[in-house]
């Protein structure tokens, strides 16, 4: 019975302790579109975020990406330089997005 | 690539190289909708399987039938992180919690000191991403800015910790405060991107219901949900209750920044809702207090039930701490309209199971809905009553789930 206890005393320890080491953070690999650039995208976008952004948002406006973009640059301090940020647009705009004035 | 720290750089490299040669998970296939955007499912340190909408940042989201607890477990509560560099590991020997600005007496707290110097309280309460929900904002309006989470940015823990008016009173307020600023260990990429920085009226941090919380569930906080000290604001959105929180700072004058002024806010009007025209036309606010909400946590959608089962359908409903007063469930597509049994009381800021026992006695597909209404009134608004937002934040029109009865 003793033995019980102090085995299970043991166990709630080590179930509420801290991790002790160093955790290991998976990767994933989502894929992206190739051609148009996206060597230009990856450099930049993924210096702060995951693909998994964009996967995320669906299909967007040119306005849309043009804003995310901006917002990037303007207030995360990207250093994407004015041609690569119309790089990344357009590709953006092809083949996660659409030709439109729509706002979203 | 000057501006790039150091240390990321070096860690965008080493992640390239695992992609290539260890066993990596990859969503195969190329994705360019949000349609199709599957999320892979992959266990994160201390967490069981979860959809991973991105791993850096890490977001991660808890499946919808974890709302059939009311207590939603360490390892399947959902994480969200807004900088790229997270500590990986936490020496609490050298860990501090600093208290600064305009103090009488600044203070440095290691997690030990929080433990043993000061009075420790509890509080069961909901946690919720503000954007929580919001891809159901495209059912019946435009997809909103922001990454398209279903209902699983959201949980409820027991929080164990100080109160963060202890705290304060500790360090001698002075009487020219009026803000209280917070922030975590999470670093972004680049120097020179705004901090995750966080601000409160001073009179809301000496409220008495916000702590500074250690212990989610009687452990320690899983290290994606802020080890080892994590804010705890009772009612309110998730957008202040900042991880792995190291500093906090009293101010005499509010302090400008994009993570206040214009992310997680809503238009300033009175539906906090885009009436007409442009969204970047409307003054705007903070999102603050939770709204009324009920999720459905079975059956869960595109359950297949044999035709005379008895079942018993349950969820949890929660608002911004006035209590729950009813959940009403329709199991037609929302023509009729039952209660449903409330159970056990966690507390008004925490969830409120319900349960309502259904026996379906025709075949065919069922739209189960639920419905909250709060003890002063507020009610969910039906899918199409809801006002949009572009940040897509504080969705909680009533939830629903099909089924086929077979």
């Amino acid at each position: 019975m003793k033995k019980i206890f102090l085995l299970t005393l043991f166990l709630s320890v080590t179930a509420f302790s801290q991790v002790a080491k160093p955790i290991e953070m998976p990767y994933v690999d989502y894929p992206m579109v190739k051609g148009d650039h996206d060597e230009v995208a990856q450099q930049y976008c993924l210096i702060c975020h995951s693909w998994g952004y964009i996967l995320n948002q669906g299909k967007k406006s040119r306005p849309y990406w043009s804003g995310t973009v901006a917002k990037m640059v303007n207030e995360f301090k990207a250093p994407i330089g004015k041609e690569d940020q119309q790089i990344i647009i357009n590709y953006l705009v092809k083949h996660y997005g659409y030709e439109s004035t729509a706002q979203h | 690539m000057d501006k790039i720290n150091r240390r990321h750089f070096l860690g965008a490299g080493l992640i390239l190289g695992a992609s290539t040669l260890l066993g990596k998970e990859t969503a195969q296939k190329i994705i360019t909708d949000s349609k199709d955007f599957v999320p892979p499912v992959i266990a994160f340190p201390e967490k069981k399987p979860l959809k991973v909408i991105s791993d850096r940042p890490p977001l991660l989201e808890s499946p919808r039938d974890i709302f059939t607890q009311a207590i939603t477990p360490n390892d399947q509560f959902f994480v969200r992180w807004h900088m790229p560099d997270i500590p990986t590991y936490i020496d609490l020997n050298e860990f501090r919690l600093q208290v600064q600005g305009s103090v009488e007496t600044p203070l440095s707290l290691s997690v030990d000191d929080l433990k043993s110097k000061f009075e420790p309280v509890e509080i069961t309460s909901v946690l919720q991403c503000g954007g929580n929900s919001r891809k159901y904002f495209a059912g019946t309006g435009p997809a909103t800015h922001g990454v398209q989470w279903g209902h699983g940015a959201m949980g409820c823990a027991v929080w164990k910790g100080v109160r963060l008016k202890d705290i304060l009173n500790r360090a001698g307020v002075k009487g020219s405060a009026k803000w209280v600023g917070v922030n975590g260990l999470e670093k972004p990429a680049m120097d020179e991107t705004p901090k995750f920085f966080r601000e409160m009226n001073i009179d809301e941090a000496l409220s008495g219901e916000l702590i500074v919380a250690y212990a989610m569930n009687g452990e320690d906080l899983p290290y994606l949900n802020g080890f080892p000290l994590r804010l705890v604001i009772p009612g309110h959105f998730s957008d202040s209750w900042v991880k792995m929180l190291s500093e906090i700072t009293v101010m005499d004058e509010y302090r400008k920044s994009f993570f206040m002024d214009v992310a997680y806010t809503v238009p300033d009007n009175d539906c906090e809702c885009i009436i007409s025209g442009s969204d970047f036309e409307y003054k705007r606010k903070p999102i603050a207090v939770m709204k009324v909400k009920s999720v459905i946590g079975y059956p869960t959608p595109n359950t297949v039930i044999k035709k005379g089962s008895r079942v018993k359908v349950t969820g949890v409903a929660f608002d911004q701490g006035k209590g729950i007063k009813e959940v009403m469930i329709s199991t037609d597509g929302g023509k009729s309209w039952s209660a449903t049994e409330l159970q056990k009381d966690y507390g008004k800021y925490a969830y409120r199971p319900w349960v309502y026992q259904w026996e379906p006695k025709a075949k065919g597909e069922y739209t189960i809905m639920v419905r909250a209404i709060n003890r002063i009134g507020n009610i969910q608004p039906q899918v199409n009553e809801i006002g949009w937002n572009a940040g897509g934040y504080q969705y909680n029109a009533v939830d629903s789930v099909n089924v086929k009865i077979v």
